[in-house]
């Protein structure tokens, strides 16, 4: 290892030459993307099929129900997430919404929020919801389909107890099931990606590969294929049913999207949660859009600097069920709650801020017309 | 991993005189070597197969990306590991080292963002340390609790100052990422080779060029950190002091070397490594911002990287780039290319079995040869892969890549025992 002191200056001088001749040729990378195989360029817009007609004069019966003269005072309201927990920007954000909403305008005595862990047994979930039951909170609201074991489980063990749960269906004296047509809001973001198309391509990211979000998957792939039948349509999963991380994964979301995106897809449709934001900045950094999910996620702060690639959401009123379901328990009328939250009660639905939608809104109010009245009929299960 | 590597010399000529006095290949030209094989089959693969995407450059910069975390994890792990600790809690560093990369980057940029990262995970370093060293805690369980304690105080430091400024206590407001740099005329030239799809050529363009293009400042200095941690753990005074902690910190002790000290300045190290590659989720163009519970077991996986890469730099970028091209070609291509990679598998094995085979070792060859087949079945009965199992191939693929190379691992001598200053180990 001996070396004379000037060899050695020499060889480093000589390394730092070729470093610096190498630093020269290493460009900073622009914002403005696209420039790598992005697919653009060659495709064109799709050919699109002549929409339902948009109904006459639509009076929105989107009317409020506000709190009005229930009463509420007496509930004790024991609301258990799932992964993620309140501040996830999503469904478990929503119900908490519906609760704080109850709380102001219904009087809702006492709310206990608990918060399932990504890695949780079934043992964790029945306890949390058991503990709940008897500490003497009613209802219980359990957010989320990974509860529905645990829900079918303990409900019997306390009759005196209301159940409800969130995206799952299940019999029960005392369990409400709050469920929602989300393949039909999809089917409505599926025509706008169509129509937003610029290559006739559009891509679809779920979080995790699980009944519910495949009736995203359904909704939107029919609705895309309705308006434009010759569109190609990217779609995959994050994980397996069973592995919820893919709801949790923005980097993995982020990896995936851009995958779509080089496979020539412009509009893309995410069901993953959190794992959206990186498909939000997947479509940023490729100039391409990107339509959100159960909330409206243009106005989400966390999500501030993509924003202006969100075109539109497909919205699940989430709080809105739960709110009405709080509000029926307190007037002792859980009849009244719609079997489903569809279209047609406006439980589900497409947000329009950022004004990306607006050259469009006749022909997806007119999709949304034909499938209230039936002329449309959307499967929940992917083909 | 080097262990291998050294078997894999013979039929390559190294060592013309038999079985017995076999010249040990120095451990750069070993790493070289695996490379070269590793690209001929995933070249022969990519070829015969058909699917380009295993030598693409978007496969590659996205197996680099997803390799980052995971390879600051690894060397955390290396750093504390050879000074006698094991770490286990380096997912709790990692932890606090997203809030801090978030909070650091949303006040003073990505730079901040680093160095806070690498501020957090240091304490959590020094947390463990006080906890192992000067206490004698059973190094497992100061490990746990440090991955506790880190998602708590994460949990808890995110709903006290991002919640008021992203009205969501489990995500940060976003904070401005790294830029990325790319060689442009390197790119440009790769780019042209990679798109004439020739042989082999093709290839390696590829996959050079997306480790070129769109690269931050963050993996280049990852990157950089592999060698500069084995030339100061195995090229210094200091280095050597430090190992010799993890391997007779009595005698150590008794050369005058300050056990304490130096088990404490590689946890101070491995913490902030580990922080740096929260830091990498969080940073990185397309990141996360700060995400509760986001890095999802990439601290153990640095961990198990580490472990199978035999406590050396070395193996461990290569456990991480074996998992981080795996995870990214999954992720990118989806199941046909994964099942292009099983093909990979097999002729990798045939190389293996002809080594074998010239070794005169019959038993392994039987066995490399009758896995190979077994692969060889499922790559013909299956169109593709099911969907189920895509997600693991990363798991999978490190986990018997590795464990077929590095059978003779040798971890430190006294690693996880504790070293009371003045009492007989």
């Amino acid at each position: 290892m001996r070396r004379s002191r000037g060899a050695f200056a020499s060889r480093l001088a000589a390394i730092s030459f070729v470093g610096v001749l190498a630093l020269a040729g290493c460009a900073k990378d622009t914002g403005d993307g696209g420039d790598n195989a992005s697919g653009g360029g060659q495709g064109q817009p799709c050919e699109l099929a002549d929409p339902p007609a948009a109904p006459q004069g639509s009076e929105s019966n989107t009317e409020e129900n506000d709190g009005g003269d229930v009463d509420a005072s007496d509930l004790k309201v024991g609301l258990a997430f799932d992964v993620g927990g309140r501040g996830d920007a999503s469904f478990n954000d929503a119900a908490a919404a519906g609760v704080d909403r109850a709380e102001e305008e219904l009087g809702v005595a006492d709310s206990k929020e608990t918060t399932a862990a990504a890695t949780e047994s079934e043992d964790a979930k029945m306890s949390r919801l058991r503990q709940m039951a008897t500490d003497g909170f009613n209802p219980v609201i359990a957010v989320g389909f990974a509860y529905a074991e645990s829900v079918k489980k303990v409900a019997p063990q306390f009759p005196d107890t209301q159940f409800a749960i969130v995206d799952e269906s299940l019999d029960g004296d005392n369990v409400t099931s709050l469920v929602f047509a989300e393949e039909q809001g999809s089917f409505l973001a599926g025509v706008a990606a169509a129509y937003k198309s610029e290559n006739c391509h559009v891509g679809f990211v779920g979080g995790v590969n699980t009944p519910l979000i495949q009736k995203f998957e359904a909704g939107f792939i029919q609705g895309a294929k309705a308006a434009a039948p010759d569109i190609e349509i990217e779609r995959d999963y994050l994980t397996p049913a069973g592995d919820l991380s893919g709801f949790n994964d923005p980097n993995k979301g982020n990896v995936k999207a851009a995958g779509q995106l080089n496979s020539g897809a412009d509009v893309l449709f995410h069901a993953a949660g959190a794992s959206g934001k990186g498909v939000f900045q997947a479509a940023k950094s490729k100039d391409a859009l990107a339509i959100g999910v159960d909330s409206d996620q243009y106005k989400d702060k966390t999500l501030a600097d993509t924003k202006d690639v969100i075109m539109t959401s497909m919205i699940k009123e989430v709080d809105v069920a739960v709110f009405d379901f709080i509000k029926a328990m307190a007037a002792d009328d859980l009849d009244s709650l719609p079997e489903r939250f569809d279209l047609a009660v406006n439980g589900v639905g497409y947000s329009t801020s950022g004004g990306k939608v607006d050259d469009i809104t006749e022909q997806l109010d007119g999709y949304k017309q034909a499938i209230i009245e039936g002329d449309i009929k959307v499967s929940d299960k992917p083909e | 991993m080097s262990t291998t590597l050294e078997s894999a010399g013979p039929a390559k000529g190294a060592a013309p005189n038999g079985n017995g006095g076999r010249r040990r290949l120095p451990g750069w030209l070993v790493g070289v070597l695996w490379a070269v094989v590793a690209l001929g089959v995933l070249a022969t693969a990519s070829y015969l197969t058909g699917v380009t995407e295993l030598t693409s450059s978007t496969t590659a910069q996205n197996g680099l990306r997803l390799a980052l975390p995971i390879l600051l994890a690894a060397l955390g792990g290396l750093w504390a590991e050879r000074a006698g600790v094991i770490n286990i809690g380096l997912e709790g560093m990692m932890i606090l080292g997203t809030w801090g990369a978030a909070w650091g980057a949303y006040y003073g940029g990505p730079w901040a963002g680093l160095l806070a990262a690498a501020v957090f995970g240091a304490l959590g370093g020094l947390l463990h340390a006080v906890a192992t060293v000067t206490f004698g805690v059973n190094h497992i369980v100061s490990g746990v609790a440090i991955n506790l304690l880190g998602l708590g105080i994460a949990k808890y430091l995110a709903k006290l100052v991002f919640e008021p400024l992203s009205g969501n206590p489990r995500q940060s407001p976003p904070v401005e990422k790294f830029d990325t740099y790319s060689a442009t005329w390197l790119a440009d030239w790769l780019g042209d080779l990679e798109n004439a799809q020739r042989v082999v050529l093709s290839d390696v363009a590829g996959l050079l060029r997306g480790l070129v293009t769109g690269v931050s400042p963050l993996a280049m200095l990852a990157l950089l950190l592999v060698p500069i941690s084995y030339v100061a753990l195995w090229r210094t005074r200091f280095g050597l002091r430090l190992r010799s902690c993890g391997e007779n910190p009595t005698a150590a002790e008794s050369l005058g070397v300050r056990v304490y000290l130096h088990k404490y300045l590689a946890l101070l190290i491995s913490g902030g490594f580990a922080g740096m590659g929260g830091a990498a989720l969080v940073l990185l163009p397309g990141g996360a911002d700060y995400l509760e519970d986001q890095t999802g077991g990439r601290g153990y996986i640095g961990l198990a990287a580490m472990i199978f890469g035999n406590w050396r730099p070395g193996g461990l970028l290569g456990g991480a780039a074996l998992f981080g091209y795996a995870d990214g070609l999954q992720l990118s291509a989806g199941g046909s290319a994964i099942l292009a990679l099983l093909y990979g598998a097999v002729l990798l094995l045939g190389v293996i079995v002809v080594v074998q085979l010239v070794r005169r070792r019959w038993i392994a060859a039987a066995v490399g040869a009758g896995s190979a087949l077994l692969l060889y079945y499922v790559y013909w009965s299956v169109d593709e892969l099911s969907s189920d199992l895509t997600p693991y191939t990363a798991h999978a693929v490190t986990l018997v890549v590795l464990a077929a190379a590095a059978q003779r691992l040798r971890p430190p001598k006294s690693i996880g025992s504790t070293y009371q200053r003045g009492v007989d180990g």
